[in-house]
C-alpha cells in the first residue's frame, strides 16, 4: 500500500506543534517567540493537509490556504510590533516588559 | 469535471455538485456585507482625507445601517448561507447585540482619542474589522468561518491595544494579547484538525462524539476537543489560560478593553455556545467535568484575585474573568432556559462593562490612563456624574438589586436549577459575595473625601456629547433591564430558544 | 512513497528543533526554512501538491524573507560587520546545507523515478483546490482578504516611527 498511514501524518504534525509550544515558553527572545508561533501555525497546517488527504478533500488544503493566509497577516503586525518594541525598550527580551505586573 | 465554465454570479442553484452562492444567498449576511464595504469606505475616506470627526461619524453611520438591516434580514431566517454560515433568530440576535457594542465603543471612543497625537482615523477602520470578525464567529457554523472570524477580530485588535502611540505600557499589553491569542489559535487549529481527520467534515453539524468510519480513534478525537477546549479556554480567559489578560486590560486604552472584554469575548462564547451546546458532544462526561472545572476555577479565582488589586481596570479584568464562569452555568446545564439567560446576562453584562470603561475612558486620555484606585478617590466631588454612573456599574457587577446585576444572575441560577446544578450555584452565591466585597470597596473610595486638596489633580477633559449620552443610555438599559425585565424576556425566550 | 514521507519528516524535526534552539536568528531561520521545505515534500507524497507548492512559495519563500528583513533591520552597530564574517564558516551553513541535499536527493528520486505511476490514494490537484475554495468557500475567502486589509491597516499603523 502506497499510503502514508494518517497517523503518522497527526504524529508528525503533533510533534511539530509540540516543538512550536516548547519555543513560545522557553525562549525569552521576542523573535524567536514569534518564529515558534509560525512554527505552531505550520503543523496545524500540516494537520489539515493530512487530514484533507486521508478523506480525498481538497477542504484539508482550503484550510490551510486559510492558515497560510492568516499567519502572514498576523505575523506582518506582529513583526512591526516588534520594531517598535525594540525602538522603546532597546532589547527583545520579553522579560524587559513587565510594567504591567499585579 | 470540465463542465461549468460560467462564471459563479451567473449560475442558477441546480447547477452545478457543490452549493454555489447566488445573490439571493446575500441578504441573510447584509450585515457583514455593510461592515465589510463599511470599512472599505471608511479606510478610503482617510487616505483621501484625514479628519477625525468626519471618520468617526461615517464609522456610527455604517454601525446604524448594519443595525437597520436587521429586521430585513430577520424575514429570511432560518437561512444556511453555505455551508460556512448559518444565520437564525439565535445568531440575528447576538449579531445585534454585536453591532450595538460596537457602536458604543466607537461613540467612547471619541472623545478618548481627540486629545491623543496620532492618526486615529485607522482606528475606525480596524473596529469595524474587529466588529466584522466578532459578527462572523456569532454566524458561524464552520470551522472555516470560526478560524477566518476570530482572526479577523484578533488581528485588527492587537493594534488598537497600541493605539495612539506605542508606549512602554501599550506594546506589553499589545505583544502579549498577540501571543495570546496567536497561540490560542494555533490550538485550535490543532484540535480542529484532529476532529477533522476523525469526522471527515469541518461543519459544527457533523461534531459527534465517535465516528464510525473505519481507521478512527476515539483517542483522537477526545484530544482534538480537548485542544479546542484549551483554545477556547484562552481565547475567554477562563482560569488557568488568564494569566496575562489583566495585563492587556491594564496596558490597553479603555475603550478597546471594553471592546475586548464585551464583544471580543462574547462573540466567541456565543460560537462556544453553538458549537459545544450540541447534544452530541454535551453528553460526554469527560468534556463537561472539563468546562465545569474551568467554571468552578473561573468563578473563583477571578473574585479571589481581584481582592489585592489596586488597579480598576484590572479589578474589571478579573470581574469579567468571573463573569465568563458564571456564563459557563448555563452553558452546562443546557436546559430550555440556558439560552434565554444567556442572551439576557450577555446583554446586561455588555451594557454593564461597557458602562465600566466608558467612565474609565472618560477620565484618561491617550497620554494618562486614570487607573489607580487612588486617582479615584473622592470622585464623586469632583465628577459627580461619572461617580454616580461608575458606582452604578459596579453595583450592577456585584449583583444588587434594582439593577440588572442581581437578574442576570438570578437567570443563570434558574437555568443552573433546571439541570439541578446545586454545587455550581453554591460556588455561585460564595463567590458573587466575595466579588461583592470588592466592588463595593472600589465604590467606597469613589465617595471617600479627600484627606488633602487633590495631590493629583485630574486632567478635566470634557466629555465628548457622545460619550455623555452613551452613559447615561447605557445606565439607563441597566436600570431598566434590572426593574422591569420581563417584555425584554419574553422577546428573547421568543427569539433565541433554539430551533429543532 | 512511504520512506520519503518518513525521511522528509524526520527532517522536519530534527531541523525545527534545531530552529527553536540557535542563539543567532538567521541560523534560526535557515533551519526552519528547511524544516517548510521538509513539510512541503511530505505534502507532496501525501498527494497535495498545490499545498506542497505553496508552502514554498508563501511560506518559506514570503513569510520567512519578512523574517529576514526584520533581522536585517534591528541588526545594527559594529557587531553587524563582525558577525557577517562569522557567519560565513562551513560550521554555520553546514548543518542546514547538510538537510538539504537529503531533501534535495529526495526530491530528486522523486522526479527521475516517477513515483506518481503509483500515486498515493488519491491526488487533490490544484484545480480540485480551487474549485472547492472558489466554491462552497468563497465567503472564507472573502473574509480572509478582509483579515489580510487588517493586517495591512494594523501594520501600517504600528509600523509609524512617532516623533519622540
Amino acid at each position: 500500500m502506497t499510503t502514508v498511514p494518517t497517523l503518522y501524518g497527526m504524529v508528525l504534525a503533533g510533534i511539530l506543534f509540540g516543538l512550536g509550544v516548547l519555543g513560545v515558553i522557553i525562549r525569552r527572545n521576542l523573535f524567536f517567540i514569534l518564529l515558534s508561533l509560525e512554527i505552531m501555525l505550520n503543523a496545524a497546517g500540516l494537520a489539515f493537509v493530512v487530514a484533507g488527504s486521508r478523506w480525498a478533500q481538497a477542504d484539508g488544503q482550503v484550510m490551510f490556504i486559510f492558515i497560510l493566509t492568516v499567519a502572514a497577516a498576523e505575523l506582518s503586525v506582529g513583526l512591526a510590533l516588534l520594531i517598535q518594541f525594540q525602538h522603546r525598550f532597546h532589547t527583545l527580551d520579553i522579560d524587559a516588559a513587565s510594567d504591567l505586573r499585579g | 469535471m470540465q463542465g461549468e465554465c460560467r462564471p459563479w454570479f451567473l449560475r442558477t442553484e441546480r447547477e452545478g455538485k457543490r452549493a454555489v452562492m447566488t445573490l439571493s444567498a446575500l441578504i441573510p449576511i447584509l450585515p457583514l456585507l455593510i461592515l465589510g464595504l463599511g470599512a472599505v469606505v471608511v479606510m478610503l475616506q482617510a487616505a483621501f482625507y484625514r479628519h477625525h470627526a468626519l471618520t468617526w461619524v461615517l464609522t456610527l453611520l455604517i454601525y446604524l445601517v448594519a443595525l437597520g438591516s436587521l429586521p430585513f434580514v430577520a424575514r429570511t431566517l432560518p437561512a444556511k448561507v453555505t455551508s460556512l454560515v448559518l444565520v437564525d433568530p439565535y445568531a440575528l440576535y447576538f449579531l445585534g447585540l454585536m453591532l450595538a457594542g460596537g457602536l458604543i465603543v466607537a461613540v467612547l471612543s471619541f472623545g478618548y482619542l481627540r486629545g491623543g497625537h496620532g492618526n486615529a482615523e485607522e482606528y475606525y477602520v480596524l473596529l469595524l474589522l474587529a466588529t466584522l470578525g466578532a459578527a462572523v464567529l456569532v454566524v458561524s457554523s464552520h470551522f472555516a468561518t470560526f478560524f477566518l472570524g476570530l482572526e479577523l477580530l484578533s488581528v485588527p485588535l492587537y493594534v488598537m491595544i497600541c493605539y495612539p502611540k506605542a508606549g512602554r505600557a501599550r506594546l506589553e499589553a499589545g505583544f502579549k494579547y498577540l501571543i495570546l491569542s496567536a497561540a490560542a489559535s494555533a490550538f485550535l487549529l490543532l484540535g480542529m484538525a484532529f476532529l477533522y481527520d476523525q469526522l471527515g467534515t469541518l461543519e459544527f453539524s457533523g461534531l459527534m462524539l465517535a465516528s464510525s468510519s473505519p481507521g478512527s480513534s476515539h483517542l483522537f478525537l477526545l484530544t482534538g476537543y480537548g485542544l479546542l477546549a484549551v483554545g477556547v479556554g484562552f481565547e475567554l480567559a477562563l482560569v488557568p489560560f488568564h494569566v496575562w489578560t489583566p495585563d492587556v486590560y491594564q496596558g490597553a486604552p479603555a475603550p478597546v478593553s471594553g471592546f475586548i472584554a464585551t464583544v471580543s469575548k462574547g462573540s466567541l462564547f456565543v460560537l462556544f455556545l453553538r458549537l459545544f451546546g450540541q447534544a452530541a458532544i454535551h453528553s460526554d462526561r469527560s468534556l463537561w467535568w472539563m468546562f465545569a472545572v474551568l467554571c468552578i476555577a473561573s468563578m473563583l479565582a477571578g473574585n479571589l484575585l481581584a481582592l489585592v488589586q489596586s488597579n480598576l481596570k484590572r479589578i474589571l479584568a478579573y470581574s469579567s474573568i468571573a463573569h465568563l464562569g458564571y456564563l459557563l452555568i448555563p452553558f452546562l446545564a443546557l436546559g430550555p432556559s440556558a439560552r434565554p439567560a444567556v442572551a439576557f446576562y450577555l446583554t446586561a453584562y455588555f451594557a454593564i462593562t461597557l458602562s465600566a470603561f466608558g467612565v474609565v475612558g472618560a477620565l484618561s486620555s491617550p497620554e494618562h490612563e486614570v487607573e489607580d484606585l487612588e486617582e479615584y478617590r473622592g470622585l464623586f466631588y469632583r465628577r459627580p456624574g461619572l461617580a454616580i454612573l461608575l458606582t452604578m456599574s459596579l453595583v450592577a457587577l456585584a449583583g444588587v438589586p434594582p439593577t440588572a446585576g442581581l437578574l442576570m444572575k438570578f437567570y443563570i441560577v434558574t437555568a443552573g436549577m433546571e439541570a439541578s446544578l446545586w454545587f455550581l450555584l453554591i460556588l455561585l452565591v460564595i463567590a458573587s459575595v466575595v466579588g461583592v466585597f470588592y466592588y463595593l470597596r472600589v465604590a467606597l473610595v469613589l465617595f471617600r473625601r479627600p484627606s488633602e486638596e487633590p495631590l493629583r489633580s485630574l486632567p478635566v477633559r470634557l466629555l465628548s456629547r457622545g460619550e455623555g449620552i452613551a452613559l447615561v443610555v447605557l445606565a439607563g438599559i441597566v436600570m431598566v433591564l434590572g426593574v422591569y425585565p420581563t417584555p425584554f424576556l419574553q422577546f428573547l425566550q421568543r427569539v433565541v430558544y433554539p430551533i429543532g | 512513497m512511504n520512506v520519503i514521507f518518513y525521511l522528509a519528516g524526520a527532517v522536519a524535526i530534527l531541523s525545527t528543533v534545531l530552529a527553536i534552539s540557535r542563539l543567532n536568528a538567521i541560523h534560526a531561520l535557515l533551519y526552519m526554512i528547511v524544516s517548510l521545505l521538509a513539510v512541503a515534500l511530505s505534502f507532496f507524497t501525501l498527494g497535495a501538491p498545490f499545498a506542497a507548492v505553496l508552502e514554498v512559495i508563501i511560506y518559506a519563500g514570503a513569510i520567512m524573507v519578512l523574517f529576514v528583513f526584520v533581522v536585517m533591520l534591528l541588526n545594527v552597530g559594529p557587531e553587524a560587520t563582525e558577525q557577517e564574517r562569522l557567519w560565513l564558516q562551513p560550521a554555520n551553513w553546514g548543518g542546514p546545507a547538510v538537510l538539504a541535499v537529503i531533501l534535495i536527493a529526495e526530491l530528486a528520486y522523486v522526479t527521475l523515478h516517477e513515483v506518481l505511476a503509483a500515486p498515493p490514494a488519491q491526488i487533490i490537484t490544484p484545480l480540485g483546490v480551487s474549485l472547492t475554495l472558489l466554491g462552497p468557500y468563497l465567503l472564507g475567502v472573502e473574509l480572509a482578504s478582509f483579515v489580510l486589509m487588517a493586517g495591512l491597516v494594523a501594520a501600517f499603523h504600528a509600523g509609524r516611527r512617532e516623533p519622540d
